[in-house]
This record gives structure tokens, sequence and C-alpha cells, in this order.
């Protein structure tokens, strides 16, 4: 742990791109440097290398790249899935990296929302119960959690399966009630990981283009890892990454 | 959040309801047997704890050699009559002192006569003095405590006796004549009380207390001693150590004052610091400590093992079904950590649901005990019960304390696994997570195994060892044989003699079911022998049927058979030598004089106690030379099967001659299994307990094997695409069963050997150790573990490889 203390802090050119959004935007996420590897028999093998980046408060960013290029470490990372061996995170100016679990599990309860490709939603509770999930963690009082999942069930036009469970949905349904889990907790960011790609063009599309509502209207922060060019021209700024360097920031017009 | 818990719960549960069921319904098995063994724990503690008064009540225990099975000095709960005296008068704090009979193996009970109605056999009669229900606080229903017992010839009923012989309890001053004996005239007795029933058992139990004044006073002659239980109330519950000091002293002064009136020298007798001993326990203890007997819980020990290990396998299973299961479970951990749970959350969860899975599995196990309690009770021989228990709130107790310790045991490995479980890879899938666990899996089944294979190699032994001894030639022949509890009477034996039907009457003091052997030592070619001699009518050898080896027995043809010849069975025949028929030895009589004994026939050992026990080597006598002795043995050989009918006309014969005593009798045949009933019952038991625990480690291998099957199917898929037949896929599973149970069976066969040896080395007539016990369960253990494990095997062997393979 003190070797995260002595991090070499290089001068690197300033990829932000913050021309277009307002420069009054909160600094939400500030990577500094960080970097990943996994010590095999003396081998170091850099999965990420010196990241560094720093994510607005309503912002939508793509994360881009080819497969193994260390998109979903960094999301982790971002996630606080998991740690990064080097380099520095700030999460609304708190160093996140030497977090406890205690403290940890807070940022999951009030700021962060996960979406995952395969869905993950739980098995033996019900849409309802699965949206109702995050709220209890969050110990949100009853009549504040049912006019929450009412609405959020309106919103997604699934109130007719709030009773179902997970697979008497379809894939498209899965992921709109995986979203609807992410968003009850109000989150301040949500974390996508290949949200759509375990579905069909159609379905996909939709769910992109309430990424981008949601962004547009309601403000809420998106970061998500995907594969296809399409779906991160949803968002308004995409970072490239390939061989666990960013290699391209770019913005969307 | 402990809403929705509990209904993923029980979600969970119908999901995998085989699984559940097997986990449910062995944890009921394994809670069953122990919480059966708790009943009787329970009841065996509570005695003599029925009244808060008895805490201050103590039994006098004595040391003397008086009846000890050795004839050496123990401490016995019998003493000295004169002992209650003793310390009436010098033990200030002695409120009460009472002398009550002890329960003697050979009196089965009195003949209760009223009136002119016919007489009843009553055991546990016991003559006491005034100052019994002092010392004892029974609650009178009629009759007072300080009234009851004032004069002599008075008797007090417990509750249950009045309604049997009367139909009610208001019967205080009807009179109850006893009859102690066939020929005695009997006491009449007056009726001063009925007491309730206790709520919990006694160790000084009676149907009925009497006062017939023969406790009252001591035997006169310091020479003559009389031998009965003494208990004393103190003032106040006093400290036993110093309390035992005291009476120490006391005793050693009465010792010296008894000693000198019988001209004895109390030097002589206590030297080399022998010391004589008067102590007091607690009444409370006196049913865990009886004196020679095994306590309640030594005999109890190794059943209490079994349960526990039953318990022990059937948690076992939960854990491995429950750690098993987690891969299916790990998904919902890794959400549940991203949604914001603390690991502790989690934890209480799958806790939560363990304690379900108890709590469904300890309302079965009621449930299951009410139903096998009337076998249970039938089988140990008391009287429990779970619902009308004095101790129900006790038990409840318990049976919480219970619960929480199997859902902790059974819940808290898996929890703690599960909530171990890392975010990061569960959701991307990687289950490696999920092969945690199996060493110790592989571990647990070893175990489970070990404990069915030893008890399968167990029962076969016992099995071998109980067809021998329910076919061994007992040496004389069971069949057509009664034995009358009486002693020989001439007028009544000559009556019998008439009888159609009857082929011998006659006595022995050596008969299976009742033994009474007295040991002498006699001087052969000036080697001196130790025998055990047993007198016998003319008829008796005959009667009995045993078989003659050598010479002859006895008959009324040589007039020499009254006055100095001996049959020898085989076994006392070889510590005399080769060739001895015809030879003489000599015994000292107790005047000093030696008298002369002629051998005139061997006959083959006859067993006339259990196969623990090997025959004694005997010596057979019908002549009074040098002693005789006799006990209630009436022997009367049929020469038919149906001897009902002559039974019917013995009775009538001993109605005419005893109308106060009741007439009671046992065929041999009964008397043979009664040898081998405590044996069935261990076996009984054992057969039970092995059924059991082998079921529940097949379920346990059941449901694991699907599990694994269920881990494997992308594996197995792999294999089919590049070409595996499915019986290649079904052996691939089964192997890794298999090396599990060679291993137990491995284990198991010295701890079977150990503990078979130990087991059959009680039996003085037993079988070699065979193989074929060992052999055949390994056999057994290894085909019903394939068997068990090919029912899933197959079932993934034959599913199509694309549904496995679709997704990833």
């Amino acid at each position: 742990m003190v070797g995260r203390q002595i991090v070499l802090r290089f001068k690197r050119p300033n990829l932000q791109p913050s021309a277009f959004l307002p420069s009054t935007l909160k600094k939400m996420i500030e990577l500094k440097n960080i970097e990943k590897y996994y010590a095999n028999k003396g081998i170091k093998h850099y999965v990420l290398r010196h990241v560094t980046t720093t994510i607005k408060q309503g912002e939508f960013v793509s994360i881009m790249g080819p497969s193994g290029a260390g998109k979903s470490t960094l999301l982790n990372i971002l996630g606080m899935l998991e740690e990064p061996t080097y380099g520095t995170y700030e999460f609304f100016g708190e160093d996140v990296t030497t977090l406890n679990e205690r403290k940890r599990i807070e940022l999951y309860r009030n700021h962060i929302g996960f979406v995952f490709q395969a869905y993950h939603l739980i098995d033996e509770m019900t849409v309802y119960e699965n949206i109702e999930a995050p709220l209890l963690y969050k110990k949100v009082g009853s009549s504040e959690r049912a006019s929450r999942i009412a609405n959020l069930l309106d919103r997604f036009n699934i109130v007719a399966k709030k009773d179902l469970f997970p697979n008497q949905l379809s894939g498209g349904q899965q992921q709109l009630v995986g979203i609807a889990r992410a968003l009850a907790a109000q989150p301040s960011v949500i974390l996508a990981d290949e949200p759509t790609g375990n579905l069909q063009s159609t379905q996909a599309e939709e769910i992109m283009q309430l990424f981008k509502k949601l962004n547009q209207e309601d403000g809420i922060t998106i970061i998500q890892v995907t594969h296809s060019e399409k779906n991160a021209e949803y968002g308004n700024r995409i970072l490239h990454i390939a061989d666990g360097v960013v290699k391209e920031d770019v913005l969307v017009r | 959040m402990f809403k929705l818990n509990l209904k993923i719960a029980l979600r969970n549960l119908f999901k995998n309801k085989v699984y559940a069921a097997i986990n449910i319904g062995g944890l009921a098995l394994g809670l069953t047997a122990f919480v059966l063994m708790l009943l009787y724990i329970n009841h065996e503690e509570s005695y003599d704890t029925w009244s808060p008064d008895l805490k201050n009540v103590y039994q006098i225990r004595e040391k003397h050699a008086f009846f000890t099975p050795d004839n050496k000095e123990h401490w016995n709960e019998i003493s000295n009559s004169r002992i209650a005296n003793l310390i009436r008068t010098k033990l200030p704090q002695a409120i009460a002192v009472t002398k009550v009979d002890n329960d003697w193996d050979f009196i089965k009970g009195y003949s209760l006569k009223i009136d002119d109605a016919n007489p009843v056999m009553m055991p546990k009669i016991k003559d006491s003095d005034s100052s019994f229900f002092k010392v004892f606080p029974y609650r009178f229903l009629q009759g007072s405590e300080d009234k009851a017992l004032e004069n002599p010839k008075s008797i007090v009923l417990k509750e249950s006796l009045a309604i049997q012989l009367f139909g009610t309890t208001k019967v205080l001053g009807k009179t109850i004549k006893v009859i102690r004996w066939r020929s005695d005239e009997g006491t009449s007795l007056t009726v001063t009380g009925v007491v309730a029933e206790p709520k919990y058992p006694q160790s000084v139990s009676f149907n009925a207390i009497t006062r017939t004044g023969d406790r009252d006073k001591d035997p006169e002659n310091p020479t003559n001693n009389n031998y009965c239980l003494v208990y004393t109330k103190l003032n106040k519950s006093s400290d036993t150590l110093v309390l035992n000091q005291t009476l120490q002293k006391m005793y050693v002064d009465f010792k010296k004052n008894l000693l000198s009136s019988q001209k004895k020298s109390y030097n002589d007798i206590y030297k080399d610091g022998r010391l004589p001993g008067l102590k007091v326990i607690p009444v409370k203890e006196v049913h865990a400590n009886p004196p020679y007997a095994m306590s309640w819980f030594e005999k109890l020990k190794p059943v209490i093992a079994i349960s526990a290990f039953l318990l022990l396998v059937s948690v076992i299973n939960f854990i491995n079904l429950a750690t098993a299961q987690s891969v299916q479970r790990a998904k919902e951990v890794g959400v549940k950590k991203v949604l914001g749970s603390h690991k502790t959350q989690l934890t209480w969860q799958f806790l939560i649901e363990s304690a379900l899975q108890s709590v469904i599995s300890l309302f079965l196990c009621i449930i299951l005990i009410e139903v096998v309690l009337p076998a249970f009770n039938n089988q140990f021989k008391v009287d429990l019960s779970f619902w009308h228990n004095a101790q129900l709130f006790a038990m409840v107790v318990q049976l919480f304390g219970l619960f929480v310790f199997v859902t902790l045991l059974a819940g808290f490995y898996p929890a703690w696994i599960l909530s171990n479980y890392n975010p990061v890879s569960v959701l991307k899938g990687n289950y490696e997570n999920g092969l945690r666990g199996i060493a110790l899996r592989n571990v647990l089944v070893v175990f489970q195994f070990v404990i069915s294979v030893t008890f399968i190699i167990s029962i076969g032994v016992m099995q071998m060892q109980s067809q021998y001894m329910s076919n061994k030639d007992l040496g004389f022949e069971r069949g057509n044989l009664i034995n009358i509890k009486s002693n020989y009477e001439d007028n009544f034996a000559e009556r019998l003699k008439k009888i159609p039907g009857v082929e011998y009457v006659a006595t022995t003091t050596q008969v299976m079911g009742n033994t009474f052997n007295v040991p002498e030592e006699v001087k052969y070619k000036g080697n001196a022998i130790n025998l055990n001699t047993v007198t016998v009518t003319m008829d008796a050898l005959p009667a009995l049927g045993v078989k003659v080896l050598q010479g002859r027995i006895f008959s009324k043809e040589y007039k020499q058979d009254t006055i100095n010849t001996v049959v020898l069975n085989e076994a006392a025949a070889n510590l005399f030598g080769k060739n001895i028929i015809g030879q003489t030895y000599g015994k000292v009589d107790w005047e000093g004089k030696t008298n002369i004994f002629q051998i005139v026939g061997i006959i083959k050992n006859y067993h006339n106690e259990g196969f623990d026990k090997s025959v004694l080597p005997t010596v057979y006598k019908v002549t009074g030379l040098g002693g005789t002795s006799n006990t209630n043995n009436l022997l009367v050989r049929f020469n038919t099967s149906k001897y009902n009918d002559v039974i019917g006309k013995i009775e009538k014969e001993w109605k005419a001659l005893y109308p106060n005593y009741p007439m009671e009798y046992t065929s041999l045949d009964d008397a043979f299994s009664k040898s081998l009933e405590d044996n069935n019952r261990f076996v009984n038991m054992i057969i039970l307990f092995s059924v059991v625990s082998v079921s529940l480690s097949l379920l346990g291998l059941f449901a694991l094997s699907t599990f694994v099957a269920k881990r494997r199917t992308k594996e197995i898929a792999v294999r089919k695409v590049l070409g595996a037949s499915n019986l290649q896929i079904v052996n691939l599973l089964n192997k890794s069963f298999l090396i599990l149970v060679i291993v137990a069976n491995l284990i198991s066969w010295p701890i079977a050997y150990i503990l078979i040896k130990k087991w059959l080395e009680g039996f003085a007539y037993r079988i070699d150790m065979p193989v074929l016990p060992f052999i055949a369960a390994t056999i057994i253990s290894i085909i019903i573990a394939v068997l068990t494990v090919s029912i899933q095997a197959r079932k993934a062997a034959v599913s199509d490889p694309v549904n496995a393979l679709k997704y990833e």
C-alpha cells in the first residue's frame, strides 16, 4: 500500500475535451496514472497503463476497444470492484483506492448503479423485488419505496410484468429491469458493461435510446463499455482503449 | 429485508424440492434419534426430583460384605438395620430416619388377598417403619402423613394400586392380607392412606408401603444382622464431606461395640489400613450411582455416541448439499454485493435459510418422535412421552438449543463460503470459487461412508453371532419343559406326577432363568479343585434332558445315589483329568469332617445363563451329604407338546393346596428367549441405526452427485462433442465417487475390526471373527454408491450437448 504513495506523476498531454461542456460541471471521477498488472512468475502482464482521465457529472462516456484491451477492467476499477495496482482514483474528490469495505458499500448504495451484459437479475426474486432490493439496502422507507418502484415500472412500461420472475421475460425486458434496478437508488453514475451485448439489434436500440434519454433529461452520468461504434455514438464522449492505454478521447456531436 | 430473505429462502426450497426434502428429511431423522436420547436422559436425570424437600434427604451406604457379588467388602445400598437407630440417636441434624425393604432380585412380589377374592401377585410391596412418610414427602390423597403409619399392621397404597384393587381411592379402613410366600399364613393389614404418584420417577419405588412391625426393631442377638435401605432427612442441606466425617467417627465406635458384643476384636478385623465405612449420598444421586451395576449413563454411552454420530451424518449432508448448491447462488451473492449488501447481511441471509430448514426438520422430528416413541418405550422398557412430559418446558429449551446448534453447525460454513464470493469473478461467469470446499466435501463424504460401512460390517457380524447363539446346542431339551416358581414339596410333586402328560417333576438349583450357584472346594488326589455345587432331585437331569458322555446319571435303581454319588459336567471333569468314572474325592464340611463322594457319570455342559458367561465346572448331587441348597425351581417335563390342558390341571392342584398364593411359571423356551433378549435388543437397535445411517449417506451421495453432474455439464458436453460415449461419461462421474467410497472402506475395516472384536469378547461362546461381512460390506457399499451416482450420471450423459454449449 505504501507503494501507492510514491507514484511518479508524469505530465500527460491534456486530452480533456471539455470545450463544449459547461466547465461549471462538477468533477465526478478523477483517475490519475491508473495501472493494473498481474504478476506471474516475475513477469508483469499489464492490463492497464497510465490511464489518466476526468469524468464530470452529466457526461455519457463510452469506453471502446478490441477484446482484451482492458475496457472491462477499467470499468471494474471505476466501479471499485477491482483495485488498481498503481495510481489514484478520486470519486467526488475523495480518494477511494484505499477505501474500506464499509465505505465502499456506502458508495454502492448511494452513488453507483451497475448494469450488466448478462442482466444478472436475481432469479428467485420477482421483477418488483429485484427493483426493490437496492432500496432495502439503502434503508428507504416503505411508502417511498413503493412510489419509486411504481414510478420506474410505469416509466419503463413494465407494470404488467412486476410479479413475473426474470426467466419469464425476454432479454430486452430483463435488461429494462436491470436498468430500473440500477436507477432505483438514484445513483450519481451508472456503469454499464456491454448492456446490449446479449440483445437483438431492435432491443439494443431501445436500450440505448433509454440511456440517452436518462442522460439528457435526467442528467444521469453514464459510463458504458461497448464494442459497437453505433452504440458509442449515443454518448457524448468516447474513450478508445487498446492494449491497456487510452489511445484516443473524442467528443461526439 | 428479513421478509424478502425469507421469501427467497422458501422459493429456493421449492425450486430444489428434492434436495430440500433430502436435507430436511435427513436432518429430521438425525434429530429424532438425538431427541429420543435427550428424552431418555431427561427421564433418567429426573429421578427423585419430585419434591423440593428431597434435597435434604440422604441415603445411607455402608461398607460390608453381606450379599456382595464376590463376598468381599464393598459400598452397599443396603445397610445393617441398626444404623438407623445409630443415626436417630447420635446425629443431631437428623429429623427423621427410616428403614425400608430393598428390591431383591429373587422376590418378584407378594400375594395380596382381599376378603375372598382371588389372590393377586403384586411387585414392590415394601415393608418399612413409622417414619417412611416423614422422610419421603408423598402427597396424601387419603389419610395423613403423621397418622398413616402410626400403628403397626397398616398399609399405605399408591393411588394406582388402590384403584386397581378397589376401583376407588376411598379405601381407608379396608383390610388387605399380604402373603409373602407360598405357605405363608399372611398378615392382615389395614389401609391407612393413599398417596399420589409423584411427577417424576423414584429410586425407592413402591406400590404399597406396609408397616408389619418387623422393621420396628433390630435383631436382638448381636450376631444376627438384618439389612435394608436406610434413608434420613436432615434439618438442612449439609455438606456431605463434613457429614461423612462425622458419620465415619460414629460408625467406628458403633462397629467396635457391635464386634465386642459378637465376641470379635475390632483390631483383628480392621488392620493394615482397612477401615469400616459409612457415608451418605443425596437421594438425587442414588439412581445415577448404583453400587454394582453400570449406571444408566455408562450403559447408554454407546447409544449416545451412535445417535450423536447420526446427527453428525445428517448435518454433514446438510453442509455438503448447501456448499454444492452454492454455485447456483453465487450470482445472487455477486449482485447483492454490488447493490450494496454487507457481507454480514449475506451471512445472515444464508443462516436464516439454514434455520428455516432446521425448523422444518424439527417439526418433522417431533412428529416422528410421536410415531416411534411407543416402539422406543417398548425396547427400553420405559414410559416416555413428549407432550405429557413434566419437563416439557426444559425439553423445549433443549430443543431450541439443539436447533441453534444444528443451524450454526450446518449453516455457518456454507454461509461463510457464499458470502465470501468475489462479485467480479462471479459476475464474469467464473465459478472457480464453486470448486472451493471440494476437498472438505470429499472428506465429509468419506466420513459418512466410514460410519455407514462400519455399521454394515457390524450388523453382519452381529447377525452371525446371533444366529450362532439361537442355534447353539444348549445341552438340554428346552421344549415341553416348564419351571414353576416354587420349591420341591413331596406332597405337591406326587400329585403332579399322577397327572397324565407329566413325565418328570424335579428340582434343581441350576436351570436357565434361575440359577443359584454354591461354590465349594474339593480334594482329589491331593489337589484342590474349585467347583460349583448343584443339588438336584433324582429326576432332574432326565427332566432337563441332558446328554450323558460317560457313565450314568442318577436313577432310583441305585441306592447309592442317595448316599454319596455325584455327576460332573464336562467342565468339571476336565479339571479332574481322565478316567475318573468310579473315582472318589473328598470334601471337608463345616464341622471339619471329610465326606467322600464317588463320581458315577459325566454329562455334557448345559447352558443355564446367557452366552456371555461360560458354563461353570459343576458337580450335581442328589444326596444331602455335605449340605444341600434349594431355590424356587420346580421343573415339569411333559411328554406331549400340547401341554396347556396339563398346566390347567397343575394349577387346580396348586389352588387346592395354596389358595392364597397364585402359581407362576415360565416355559424354558421363554427363559431361553429372555436370555437372548438383551442381545437382540442391542442388535435390533444397531440395525435400525445402520439403516438410517446408510440411507442418510446415500441420500447425501445422490444429491451431491447430482450437483457434480450439473456443475460438470459443460465438461460433459464438450467431451460428448469430442466423441465420448454415454458409458464413458457415466464412468467418468462414477470414478470420482468410487475412490471416496473405497478410501472409506479402507478406513472403516480396522475401526470395525476393533469394535467388533471388543463386542465379541463379551461372549464366552462366540464365533471366530468372520471375513465375509468385511468383504460383503465393501461390495455392497460400492454397488449402492455406483447405482446412486449412475442415476444422475446417466441423466447428464444422455442430455443434448447443444443445450449446454449454447450460452456462455
